[in-house]
């Protein structure tokens, strides 16, 4: 999948740690780790507006594009 | 929501109800109809034994059906009934129906071929054309669950 998702750069950027992120996004640990891990295969909006609203940045912030 | 689970209860208590009387027709009734029409017109006393199998054949494969609508049931109150699980009974609807099908096309070509009056050929062939209709109908429901499974199963990954 092209799509990367940077969420260890808004965290380490915030100094905040997967727990307390994964708990004020109100996304499992276990989905936070597939999201880190670029496994996720689809992203709802609705988790989208809370990680950026909880790592104060935007969506292009949080997701990368590359070339295969 | 409140309408489901109250159709979901009458359901499961009629077909109890339906499984009940139809283990009586299997086991009482229909055995001694025969047994008392083979008395009756021994010209026809030949004809006991195969109708009496075949009839417990049909009610055999209804009430296979009955069962597995029981568990696709307990599947949909479960909040399970787009998984695999539910296929299997769904395929076990499937087979019952065209094992009672198969069975009464056979019938249907032998009353059809020795037949001296065309009603009890017209009503079989009633009967044979329900029973298809039935059989194509869960087919393309077939086809629907395993759509909305997969469409489940996709909405599941999603994050």
């Amino acid at each position: 999948m092209p799509i990367i998702v940077r969420i260890d750069v808004q965290l380490a950027r915030r100094k905040m740690s997967v727990g307390e992120f994964a708990e004020r996004v109100g996304l499992t640990p276990a989905n936070v780790a597939v999201l880190k891990n670029g496994r996720a295969k689809a992203v709802r909006f609705s988790t989208l507006d809370a990680m950026c609203r909880v790592l104060d940045c935007q969506p292009g912030d949080l997701l990368e594009w590359t070339e295969d | 929501m409140q309408i489901q689970r109250w159709a979901v209860l009458l359901l499961r208590v009629s077909l109890v109800t339906l499984f009940v009387v139809l283990l009586l027709l299997q086991t009482f009734s229909f055995p001694g109809q025969f047994a008392f029409m083979a008395q009756q017109h021994p010209q026809s006393a030949h004809l006991r034994w195969p109708l009496t199998f075949v009839f417990a054949f049909w009610i055999l494969c209804a009430q296979v059906v009955l069962f597995a609508i029981w568990k696709l049931l307990a599947l949909i109150g479960a909040n399970r009934i787009f998984t695999s699980v539910s296929m299997t009974w769904v395929d076990v609807i499937v087979r019952a129906i065209a094992a009672a099908w198969i069975i009464l096309a056979g019938v249907l070509l032998y009353v059809g071929l020795h037949a001296d009056d065309p009603g009890l050929p017209l009503l079989l062939f009633t009967w044979f054309i329900g029973v298809t209709v039935l059989g194509l109908l869960m087919i393309v429901m077939r086809a629907l669950l395993r759509q909305a499974t997969a469409l489940q199963t996709d909405m599941d990954e999603v994050i």
